[in-house]
């Protein structure tokens, strides 16, 4: 590397120095698209929080900015989960609030106003850019200056990190992703150097990453499996030691200083493998010590035992620990990674979520485009040359596809790998097609970024299979003509160019959507339905401030956060009874739903019927998981067959199950729908999302009364009776003992309202009374 | 709100109350005259109208003028102006009381009016017989019935202290729903007795048979209205509390006992007797006065509720052992009994549990013949602080103690490391 240095300082400075400067626009413009391509939301709709978490994050942040940090550490929630509360203080990881917090904070001090809300709104995207820098970075430092270029390009636009991380979408994982590829750049570079201050700034990020998102698991699993693989191919090193032991030590006690994580760190068994891992090194680092002083075979008799000793005594450890309570088992999401239908038999709770689905081949493709063809040549160009690091892009890689097949919402982590190996697969291929005539002269054949991996490849490894590499494809691109590496550049310009237009084309499309804000395409134009913000501010204007609003858990946290009333359920699903309990009541008949919303203090009900316009995402079609969810905790009360017709159909027609015709979620998505003619082809009560006509269309509601519906009937908010409202215990004609026959008709009218009574003696003038007066 | 209302009952018993009184015929005001001229020297302004007037009115411009409604009407089959079946049930459900009186022969409004209420009168014709239980001026059907006093509701407030002098009924049984809450049997008919029509021969089993039936049932609905019906227009008369009683058994009593539950029972359904009002609720930490923004766990709590009880018109402290406080979150985590002291202010202190959340002081007391009273007062219970764990906990002192000599020896070790390096330094300097 010194040589290296030495050699482009005296050659050209003047180039090193345009270098630069090509490298920091490259990165600007890198930063400024991946910017702009996420503001299609803003610039469509307005500067609004997406979606459901974004929302409980933005509320958080404007609590924390409004109260100070240690009102929002200390913050019972009452609002939510009534009657229960939240620690809101230690069960969120406050690195976004902290984040935008300070970021607010420092802008003040320069006198610039800016409203919270849109620090929120743009955070993600400011930091898209400084994920792009981190990318850069650490390919840069697994590969070379111009593939952590293309990576840096890469991750700025491709459609995978986009999905989390468009404008208004103010999530965890948007600075979470910059906070673990910064880390791991970081723990690469440690790893390189040996260094102290790497390992500890490593760990410092690493601690960022465990206040920002709960992925930091996937760090503290992989670090570990990176050492332990670097062990197994007999790599171990001095560097490796001290990176490794400085990072866990910091890191653990770092990570254990966020309220939320707490012990877990040494108590659950996820982050067990670090701790493992950390006993190995050291066991090794110890054998090494040994081996430098005992005789050869003195050393393999004490190797076998001691580590037939060690591997028992810590298996039994790990049992014991386990088995006495000490360290918890592994906890549901996680199964639900090794075993795809562990969610679904034994938690419906986490596979009712969309993004825990298992994830589409087609997914693939529409988030990450060619670079999901191309991230196995870089792989593979990583294998052929391995060292420390590439080992670990190598298990980051394989970890992460595994992990994105398991679930939607992982492809979040496989995405910047894929970006950091195609990265290398186009610019090895740039480096092969573009730069032939500098290669066809001897000697100076290589570029400095080659060169100086192969520096730095000669440091670390074992120098032979390289020169081997290096020989094979020089011999290979003899043969190639200026016409074939011209038709190559130009075909691999023209992927780059559709890669782009992809992925523009995906963000603009899929991903840009606020979600509480719909739109609608049609001849006349664009249609906006504002309907969810229309029902929540009806609810904050005309409920009482305490009023209690009893949804389904997905709208928890839109309604804390818009309408700012109580809410029982929200989407941080930490209670599954709780949600159980909503559940239950939304699949009861009315009269057994009354009574767990009046034992909850429920006021209003609010939910989403998508039917009259056609919208997919309504309670109607998630209700399955209510009933399962419920059936987990009252099997008694609830079973999710009742709910299917005798072919085991789910329909809500005349052939639906009348359990499911008569239960509350259906009695309030169709309360008057039955009178409602959409248009003159369909009948009444045509149910445009599932295409088909209500089953049960004249009923009426006993003990609710409809609040507000909105203008597409998009959110229905119903009002629960109190009990005195049903003041008087009135016997219904048809429990009467005493039947009537004769029907009184009114003889009143608007001149004459003088009443009647039976047998009543009339004086007429002129006349005797017919009976006697005695 | 609640005391909003019961500012306005407390207003109207020192104004007096609107008493309207309906009658089929003028004449009721004669052979009622007795317990008329009770309600007008208890104070209310009594305004006796026929039942047909086209001028009747409950309300003017949205306001209730009177309070009380009185329907001595059995025969009416249409209320003139704008009273109807809908008006006097929207009375009842915007607080007024009602007492009304059926008959054998009452109209079929009477009769669905008082299902509004939750009570059934027997078919048209039918008169509750008792062979065994009639007063010796029955003129053979048997359908003057002397019922023993034993079938009164056991409630002191309601039909006032209980003699043994058997009541004079002559009328339509009602029939209730043994389930519902709200109804009150005031008046159960003899086990002997049954509603059929006397002139008929019994073809089918009698709708109200032995106690089942109710002679005379009230309701005090949820909105603490009061409504009182009874089978028979004679009960209230002149006549009936005047008359001496002689039971087939051969027993005799100068008086028959409708006097005095009559009185009782009009002072109870126009919400003279048995009402309870809760004038302030305070809580707060033990030895504070103010409540906190949140109680934290495990905090002392006092609370304190006043409650009193309207006696002859004025307000007066409640007293009573068995008002019970609970601490509720869905479940009640505390149940306690509070004790009053001379100024009716019940007060209680406990210990706010360990289970953080949305808690509600919950008073609630039911009582036969009293008005429901019920206060809810909603507070949050917050998990400690950060700052409020214990800074040092005793079990941990071997680790500070490590931690710190940890520290102590990190630091001499550096200093003799230093010193140890220089030495040599310094001998080569030398």
């Amino acid at each position: 590397m010194g040589r290296t240095q030495a050699k482009t300082m005296s050659s050209m400075s003047s180039p090193l120095g345009v270098k630069s400067l090509l490298v920091f626009t490259v990165l600007m413009l890198a930063w400024l698209a991946g910017f702009l391509s996420r503001l299609f939301a803003v610039i469509r709709f307005e500067s609004i929080i997406h979606e459901f978490d974004p929302w409980f994050n933005y509320r958080a942040t404007a609590h924390m900015v409004k109260n100070g940090f240690y009102n929002f550490l200390n913050w019972f929630d009452e609002r939510a989960w009534y009657p229960l509360g939240r620690i809101v203080g230690g069960t969120v990881y406050p690195g976004l609030m902290v984040t935008s917090g300070s970021i607010h904070y420092i802008l003040n001090l320069l006198n610039i106003p800016v409203h919270i809300r849109d620090i929120c709104v743009f955070l993600a995207p400011i930091f898209s850019g400084l994920t792009a820098i981190a990318t850069y970075l650490l390919t840069k430092e697994i590969w070379s200056a111009g593939a952590g270029l293309f990576a840096a390009c890469f991750i700025a636009v491709v459609p995978g990190y986009i999905s989390r991380s468009v404008a208004g979408s103010y999530d965890n994982e948007g600075i979470a992703i910059f906070a673990l590829m910064f880390t791991y750049f970081l723990w690469v570079k440690s790893v390189k150097t040996g260094s102290l201050f790497w390992s500890s700034m490593a760990s410092l990020s690493y601690f960022y990453m465990v206040s920002a998102w709960g992925g930091y698991v996937y760090i503290i699993n992989l670090i570990p499996l990176h050492v332990f693989a670097l062990l197994l191919m007999g790599r171990f090193s001095h560097r490796l030691y001290t990176a490794y032991t400085t990072f866990y030590i910091l890191g653990l006690i770092c990570s254990m200083q966020i309220p939320f994580v707490g012990f877990q760190p040494i108590r659950t068994s996820e982050h067990m493998a670090a701790a493992g891992v950390f006993a190995l090194l050291n066991a090794v680092a110890v054998l090494k010590y040994l081996q430098s002083v005992m005789t050869r075979a003195e050393f393999r008799h004490f190797f076998l035992v001691a580590a037939g000793t060690a591997a028992g005594a810590v298996f039994l450890a790990v049992v014991g620990l386990t088995w006495m309570g000490i360290v918890a088992p592994w906890s549901g999401r996680f199964y639900s990674l090794w075993d795809t239908g562990y969610a679904k038999i034994h938690i419906p709770i986490i596979a009712s979520v969309s993004e825990h689905q298992p994830t589409t081949w087609f997914s693939f493709f529409f988030d990450l485009h060619i670079l999901v063809a191309t991230f196995p040549v870089g792989l593979w160009y990583c294998i052929k040359n391995i060292n420390d690091e590439r080992v670990f892009i190598v298990l980051f890689a394989v970890s992460a596809v595994y992990f994105a097949g398991v679930m939607v919402r992982l492809m979040l982590t496989l995405t910047p790998v894929v970006c950091v190996l195609g990265g290398i697969a186009f610019s090895r291929l740039f480096e092969v097609y573009l730069k032939e005539e500098e290669q066809s002269r001897p000697q100076s054949g290589d570029s400095s970024d080659d060169d100086e991996d192969g520096e730095k490849n000669n440091k670390y490894d074992k120098a032979g299979k390289l020169r081997k590499m290096k020989h094979e494809q020089q011999s290979s691109n003899d043969g190639l003509g200026v016409n074939i590496r011209s038709m190559v550049i130009v075909a691999v310009l023209m992927i780059l160019m559709m890669f782009s237009v992809h992925c523009t084309w995906v963000t603009s499309n899929a991903y840009s959507s606020p979600s509480i804000v719909l739109a609608s395409y049609s001849q006349d134009g664009r249609q906006i339905l504002d309907d969810f913000r229309e029902a929540y501010y009806w609810l904050a204007q005309n409920t009482d401030t305490d009023a209690r609003v009893m949804s389904w858990w997905d709208y928890g946290y839109q309604i804390a956060g818009m309408a700012n009333r109580t809410t029982l359920v929200d989407n941080n699903t930490w209670n599954n009874s709780h949600i159980a309990l909503v559940g239950k009541a939304m699949s009861s008949n009315e009269t057994a739903a009354y009574d767990i919303m009046t034992a909850l203090d429920v006021d209003y009900v609010l939910v989403i019927f998508g039917g009259v316009i056609g919208y997919s995402g309504d309670d109607i079609n998630k209700f399955l998981w209510m009933v399962r969810i419920a059936e987990g905790e009252h099997p008694k009360d609830i079973k999710e067959s009742d709910y299917f017709t005798d072919r085991g159909e789910f329909r809500v027609d005349a052939q639906g199950s009348s359990t499911l015709l008569n239960c509350l979620m259906y009695k309030l998505s169709y309360y008057r729908f039955g009178e409602l003619k959409l248009d003159f082809r369909t009948p009444h009560g045509f149910d445009r999302t599932r295409n088909t006509v209500i089953g049960n269309k004249d009923f009426k509601l006993t003990y609710l009364e409809e609040a507000y519906t909105t203008e597409h009937w998009l959110v229905r908010v119903y009002r629960v009776k109190k009990p005195d409202e049903f003041n008087r215990p009135r016997i219904p004609v048809s429990q009467r003992k005493v039947k009537r026959r004769n029907v009184y008709l009114t003889k009143k009218t608007s001149k004459r309202r003088r009443g009647s009574i039976k047998n009543r003696p009339v004086v007429v003038k002129g006349h005797r009374p017919k009976t006697k007066l005695t | 709100m609640l005391r909003l209302a019961v500012f306005v009952v407390c207003l109207a018993s020192a104004l007096g109350f609107n008493t309207l009184v309906l009658v089929d015929t003028l004449a009721t005001r004669e052979t009622h005259s007795i317990f008329l001229k009770s309600l007008q020297e208890r104070g209310h302004e009594v305004s006796v109208k026929a039942a047909d007037d086209p001028s009747l009115q409950l309300s003017r411009y949205g306001e209730y003028i009177y309070q009380n409604l009185v329907i001595l009407a059995p025969g009416v089959e249409e209320f003139g102006g704008a009273l109807s079946v809908e008006t006097i049930v929207e009375f009842v459900d915007g607080g007024g009381n009602v007492l009304v009186a059926g008959s054998r022969d009452a109209a079929d409004l009477i009769r669905e009016l008082v299902t509004e209420v939750g009570v059934e009168m027997d078919e048209e014709g039918a008169a509750v017989i008792d062979h065994l239980h009639y007063d010796a001026n029955d003129d053979g059907q048997h359908t003057l019935i002397a019922a023993p006093s034993s079938g009164l509701i056991e409630s002191e407030v309601m039909v006032g202290p209980r003699d043994a002098v058997p009541l004079l009924y002559r009328g339509t049984g009602l029939i209730t729903d043994a389930d519902n809450p709200l109804v009150l049997p005031v008046l159960r008919a003899p086990s002997t007795a049954y509603c059929y029509n006397p002139t008929q021969s019994i073809s089918d089993y009698p709708h109200a048979t032995g106690q089942n039936m109710l002679l005379v049932a009230a309701l005090q609905a949820r909105n603490n209205a009061r409504v009182v019906v009874s089978g028979s227009l004679e009960f209230f008369s002149d006549a009936f509390i005047m008359a001496s009683v002689q039971t087939p058994q051969g027993a005799f009593y100068e008086r028959s006992g409708n006097g005095k539950v009559v009185e009782a029972l009009s002072q109870w359904v126009f919400k003279e007797e048995g009402v309870l009002r809760v004038v302030s609720v305070q809580h707060h930490l033990q030895g504070e006065k103010e409540p906190p923004v949140a109680y934290t766990i495990k905090q002392d709590v006092e609370y304190k509720i006043k409650v009193e009880r309207l006696v002859d018109g004025v307000w007066k402290p409640f007293m009573s052992n068995d008002l019970q406080v609970e601490f509720v979150r869905i479940d009640p985590f505390i149940r306690l009994i509070m004790t009053p002291n001379k100024d009716g202010v019940f007060s209680v202190t406990f210990k706010v549990p360990d289970v953080y959340g949305v808690y509600q002081f919950k008073v609630e007391y039911n009582r036969v013949g009293f008005t429901r009273l019920f206060s809810t007062t909603q507070v949050s219970v917050r998990p400690f602080t950060h700052v409020e764990y214990e800074r040092f906990i005793e079990c941990a002192y071997p680790y500070y103690a490590s931690a710190f000599s940890m520290m102590v020896g990190v630091f001499l070790f550096s200093m003799v490391f230093l010193h140890h390096k220089e030495s040599p330094h310094k001998t080569k300097a030398e």
